[in-house]
């Protein structure tokens, strides 16, 4: 085994550490480790030396760690915003129009349209503004169908949204970090 | 915390739960569900704590999950000792207040009442709470409810999901002790598969036989994973299972791990499902904590663990062993089968999976043995399943019903039909994997089998209800979009097949799309389906083959006439009110051009588009209204109204030569050819129009005296005076149209004779056949048959109606035929035997003739016609019906009732249907459908008979005047083409290319939709002028400033 690297920030890597030894040997262990590290880290991504520090550290070739993080919608490997804007994309808000709202939220914080490839929407659209203050996304799901459609905007659930509504909770967002 | 280790102690658990759950004071529990959270839940039940703090009473407050309509969040469930269990909906924060004063006064909330429950079985155990109420219905009764039978579901939304102390209060975990006392593990085996219960994850694989594999497999350890990786879009059963009642789940696997030998359970929950990862986590600590989890389970000496895992946002986890890859932390890529995961499952150690909802059916098949189990459902699918009903329906939620239970049950019955007065149009079972069954095909039960041959799956239990303005193509789209979105990428028919498809797809939807896509797609959907290694690209397939299978005309409007009927496929229209309407005027433009006073320009814009604009800006139906845009913000934009005052300052003035003369020269060069067109009504008229500026030879034919067909013969006088539609139809003569009056096609000149002098044939003779109705007593003096009468009263001939008239009918023909009957001094009633908004009639002529003194009896069927001694109307007698079954046509079918009624009159007017009159083409070799109209080719509008083309109620049965003009457009658009043998450019070039505004507007006006006035009910008894008298020139103008120029697509750049 060769030499670990060591992190720039020697607070994560305690993290890292502990997490690892929380999780080795049980089934998930991957998953569950990846997982605590992205939330514990304040923009919300797994950077490439932590994926680095992960793969030395359980003996696993980098390429398998780098295949598992972007297998999975929910890895990060680029900085969140300070706010995450996911809209879902569902069957039940797709038909109660949740594609517009995507549109246009995306026109509101000037992630323009033309950046998609030829096939259509991004899949797992995962987009952040130049100033780091919003991104957005997609969720295929969230559960919430009787909401529909439904945005989740820093992590709570709100129901029946239309474009309008979303423009005045992001703008109240916008407000506040000024 | 008690360790329960004896029976003793788990009474006595079972007792402080019950103190809790039917305690001795009034319990109020609010739905704490993510639905009832997203709805505010949270912030109630502060305000619940606050007010009964203030009241100083003493409460039990506490939160419960969800009990399944979730259309009705926030629900709270209210009870006060010795009564029954109220269930109170759509209760806020303001109401907290108010409902606690009423229970302790003793009352209940008579607006929020919801339902009651007197007795609860909880299959486990039964909870007795008390009789009363009898104003309030059961739950049962409840539309939403009835018919549910609450098996999986039998504890959400009335324990506390973080309670242990009350799901043993309801009979929890009794199973399992009974279980670990009995000490007959393949006992239990043999229960489960005698019960016949199938997966409910969708494959429907006989959970008895995978128990016993595991259990007969032999290895050192073995795993029970639940797979709680929900990830069809539309389903949210197990979440609620979860988030409501994780304890059963609990139970259930402990079961499992006993009966075949494992020892460790795993569920798999998704990521996005935090509430449910927080109440499992929670339940399995306290499971810990009673000695229900862990060593020496209920001091029993069985031992078993449960880990919890959350996954990562890959839909294809769902797959078993695409699950299992990722436990043991690799991507989530299946692995070819055999070896079964009961053999090699996770770390190759013998492992079982099982979805949520089958571990929920465990406790009550040990509790009430198989025999019961299989009472419920059907002989092949025994049990119930759990259902999202979403999408386009009035009450959505979570409904339980008896496998077998067929769709229309559910979207009419349950989920009480559509929503905003829409048409239903289908329904998608199953998620990505399965697929979407059109209306006609409600019938099918739901159950693993039946919807398999319809091309669909019952999966997880998603069932989207759609409408008529979601469409097919977007939901294929749509689909693939996901499933070439989650593919894991192993395969490469599901990886690079998916993503053909899709791309074929996004051409079709943005007008790219050709015939040969649909073969193609066919050829790709097969391929992906038999050559993948999982279930994600074996069923993907489905949504597409199941949507070109049972919608394939839609497909091909998009494709061939590169329409989305739906108007959802924005590329393929210019703007809403531009799709919808029959004859795809281009509204923003003439609005925009009569906003920049370009009167003439705009003139000639709505007369291109729309030969008959003054009459239509009468009688149109106007769907437009329905889609604009600015209907979201306050009301839609008055076109119709406008397109009226353009064509009336126009048509109506000294403007009208120069308007002709311009139009005049638009005409192409004389062709040579000659068309006859049959029927001088509005498909007739814009057929004639467009293929005289196409330079063709017209002469169009009528038995009447005048041109306009119903607008002229039908139509009353005070809705369309007759000036506006001479001068419309001599615009048409000066283009140079011959009109053959007094002539019948049929009769005075035969089809046959037509083929001989013409190059071609138009066919739009209508439907002026009045339908025939079994009625005794028609043959009586002051029977009249509606269109008669009305042909008589706009020919100016006397007519003798009574002084009481009754019509029955409820079109517009109806309607038409009450307003002349008022005119006239009667005293009128309308018998119509469905109810108001099942009328035909357009809503603002039904309420106009209400005005004027109407009175509409619903829900009445004529009966027979009774005659005085001498042989006139004395009276009609009616049965009233009530509202049965929903037919095909999305509509309830009046049923006869006992009830019999009378109507005194002295005249019957009949007007309950047209047909068309087929004597004109007796063995003239057109093929005629079964309900008597002309079959033509959808796209080119002729017949079987070779150049004799048919459009117009002719063909569709009777419908409306611009339906109508709109074949006539098309129609002549077809003949053109086939008699000049090419389809480029000749009818493009008729349409002026017009230079105006193409920035969205800046000054949009905030102003209110403005409307016509309306003569007052006195005037238009004395008189014949137009009620409506249409907007003045600054409305019209206000008006069109209030268009948002949705035709005006801007690509977003920074």
């Amino acid at each position: 085994m060769s030499a670990l690297p060591t992190l720039p920030d020697g607070g994560e890597q305690a993290f890292i550490d502990q997490t690892v030894t929380r999780n080795l040997g049980r089934p998930g262990a991957l998953l569950g480790i990846l997982e605590a590290i992205q939330e514990h880290h304040p923009h919300k991504y797994l950077s490439a030396e932590v994926l680095h520090y992960v793969a030395a550290k359980l003996d696993i070739p980098l390429a398998r760690i780098y295949s598992f993080a972007t297998f999975y919608a929910l890895f990060n490997l680029d900085p969140q915003g300070d706010h995450t804007v996911c809209i879902c994309r569902g069957t039940a808000c797709h038909t109660r129009n949740s594609r517009n709202l995507l549109e246009s939220i995306r026109l509101e914080l000037g992630l323009g349209l033309n950046d998609d490839d030829a096939s259509g929407e991004a899949d797992k659209l995962s987009l952040t503004t130049k100033d780091g203050k919003f991104t957005v996304r997609t969720v295929a799901c969230f559960g919430q169908c009787a909401l529909a459609p439904v945005v989740e905007i820093n992590h709570r659930i709100c129901g029946h949204v239309n474009e309008r509504t979303l423009q005045r909770e992001v703008r109240a967002l916008e407000r506040e970090a000024e | 915390m008690p360790r329960i280790e004896d029976i003793g102690v788990f009474n006595s658990v079972r007792e402080t739960g019950m103190g809790k759950l039917v305690p001795t004071v009034p319990r109020i529990a609010v739905g704490m569900g993510t639905c009832g959270r997203g709805n505010g839940a949270e912030g109630l039940y502060h305000a619940f704590a606050e007010a009964i703090d203030h009241s100083g009473e003493n409460f039990f407050l506490t939160s419960v999950g969800c009990f399944g309509a979730c259309c009705q969040e926030p629900l709270v469930n209210v009870r006060v000792p010795g009564q029954p269990l109220l269930i109170l909906r759509q209760v806020q924060a303001s109401d907290a207040g108010r409902i606690v004063h009423d229970v302790i006064a003793g009352n209940i909330t008579p607006d929020l009442v919801y339902c009651k429950v007197e007795e609860w079985d909880h299959i486990t155990g039964v909870i007795r709470y008390g009789h009363g109420y009898p104003e309030v219905p059961a739950w049962s009764e409840v539309p939403f409810f009835k018919g549910q039978k609450k098996i999986v579901l039998r504890n959400c939304g009335l324990i506390n999901p973080d309670d242990i102390e009350e799901y043993i209060a309801v009979g929890g975990y009794q199973a399992l002790y009974k279980t670990l006392i009995d000490a007959k593990p393949e006992a239990i085996v043999e229960q489960i598969k005698a019960a016949k219960l199938r997966g409910r994850g969708g494959a429907g694989y006989l959970t008895g036989n995978k128990w016993e594999f595991l259990r007969k497999a032999v290895a050192d350890q073995k795993f029970l994973i639940c797979n709680a990786d929900e990830g069809d879009p539309g389903a949210y059963m197990n979440r609620n299972e979860i988030e409501s009642d994780p304890h059963s789940m609990i139970e259930g696997m402990i079961i499992g791990g006993y009966v075949t030998g494992a020892t460790q359970g795993i569920i798999y929950v998704r990521a996005e499902y935090p509430l449910a990862v927080h109440r499992l986590r929670k339940a399995i600590e306290q499971a810990h904590e009673y000695g229900i989890l862990g060593e020496n389970i209920l001091g029993r000496g069985f031992k078993f663990d449960i880990e919890l895992v959350e996954g990562a946002g890959a839909f294809v986890c769902g797959e078993e062993t695409a699950l299992i890859a990722s436990l043991e932390g690799e991507a989530g890529r299946p692995r070819p089968r055999p070896p079964f995961p009961a053999q090699k499952g996770l770390w190759g150690k013998p492992s079982n999976i099982n979805n949520v909802e089958t571990w929920y059916n465990i406790a009550p098949i040990v509790t009430k043995g198989p025999a019961w189990f299989t009472e419920t459902g059907s002989a092949k699918s025994p049990g119930t399943k759990v259902f999202s009903l979403v999408g386009k329906v009035h009450s959505t939620g979570l409904v339980e019903m008896p496998l077998g239970t067929t769709l229309k049950t559910f979207v009419y019955d349950i989920g009480e039909g559509g929503v905003g007065g829409r048409t239903i149009k289908s329904v998608q079972t199953g998620g990505p994997s399965g697929g979407c069954i059109p209306h006609e095909m409600f019938d099918t039960p739901v159950d693993y089998e039946s919807l398999a041959q319809l091309g669909s799956i019952m999966g997880s239990g998603g069932m989207v209800v759609m409408d008529e303005d979601n469409c097919m193509v977007d939901v294929a789209r749509y689909f693939i979009e996901f499933t070439n979105s989650e593919s894991c990428g192993k395969c490469v028919p599901c990886r690079v097949g998916l993503n053909k498809s899709l791309r074929i797809l996004n051409r079709i939807t943005t007008g790219g799309g050709r015939m040969q896509h649909m073969e193609t797609m066919e050829e790709l959907s097969r391929y992906i389906r038999d050559c993948s290694l999982c279930g994600l690209g074996q069923s993907a397939p489905n949504p597409v083959m199941t949507t070109m299978r049972h919608f394939r005309h839609e497909f091909e409007d998009h494709i061939v006439a590169q329409r989305c009927q739906a108007g959802v496929c924005t590329e393929l229209a210019l703007s809403p009110c531009e799709n919808s309407c029959p004859l795809h005027m281009n509204i923003p433009r003439f609005l925009q051009l009569y906003k920049e006073e370009r009167l003439d320009e705009a003139f000639d814009s709505v007369i291109l588009d729309n030969p008959l604009p003054a009459s239509t800006g009468r009688v149109c139906q106007h769907p437009c209204d329905e889609r604009c845009r600015r209907l979201t913000m306050d009301a839609s934009v008055n076109m119709r109204e406008v397109h009226r005052f353009i064509a009336d300052s126009v048509l109506l003035t000294d403007r009208f030569e120069a308007a002709a003369e311009r139009l005049a020269k638009r005409a192409l060069e004389h062709t040579g050819r000659k068309v006859a067109i049959a029927g001088a009504g509005p498909a007739g008229l814009t057929a004639a129009f467009y293929l005289a500026l196409l330079g063709h030879d017209v002469t169009v034919f009528d038995p009447l005296p005048e041109a306009g067909g119903m607008l002229r013969f039908a139509l009353p006088e005070y809705r369309l005076p007759k000036p506006a539609l001479r001068r419309e139809v001599e615009l048409i003569e000066r283009l140079g149209v011959k009109f053959a009056l007094n002539t019948r096609v049929g009769t005075d000149i035969s089809l046959n004779e037509l083929d001989e002098r013409f190059d071609a044939a138009f066919l739009a003779i209508g439907t002026w056949k009045e339908s025939w109705v079994y009625l005794p007593g028609t043959e009586l003096k002051g029977v009249y048959p509606a269109l008669p009468l009305l042909e008589s009263v706009a020919k100016g001939e006397a007519v003798n109606l009574g002084r009481k008239v009754t019509v029955i009918g409820g079109g517009n023909a109806a309607i038409d035929s009450a307003r002349t009957a008022l005119r006239k001094g009667a005293e009128v009633v309308v018998v119509y035997r469905r109810e108001r908004k099942d009328m035909p009639a357009i809503e603002e002529e039904t309420e106009a003739a209400e005005k004027e003194g109407a009175r509409i009896v619903f829900l009445s069927a004529p009966h027979r016609i009774i005659s005085d001694a001498k042989g006139n109307v004395k009276a009609l007698e009616v049965v009233k019906t009530r509202l049965g079954e929903y037919d095909k046509s999305g509509r309830r079918k009046p049923v006869l009732t006992e009830e019999v009624q009378r109507i005194e009159c002295d005249s019957v007017v009949l007007a309950v249907g047209e047909t068309v009159d087929l004597d004109f083409c007796k063995a003239s070799g057109l093929q005629i459908k079964s309900d008597g109209t002309i079959e033509v080719d959808r796209y080119r509008l002729e017949s079987s008979r070779p150049r004799f083309f048919a459009g117009g109620d002719l063909v569709t049965g009777a419908s409306n005047v611009s339906n109508a003009m709109a074949f006539g457009k098309r129609a002549a658009r077809a003949i053109d083409e086939q008699l000049m043998d090419s389809d480029v450019g000749r009818w493009a070039s008729l349409f002026p290319k017009m230079q105006y505004e193409q920035t969205p507007p800046k000054d949009v006006s905030e102003s209110g939709r403005h409307t016509p006035h309306e003569m007052t009910v006195r005037e238009r008894m004395q008189s014949s002028a137009e009620v409506v008298m249409g907007l003045s020139a600054e409305d019209s103008h206000e008006e069109a400033c209030r268009c948002l120029r949705c035709d005006i697509k801007v690509t977003a750049s920074r």
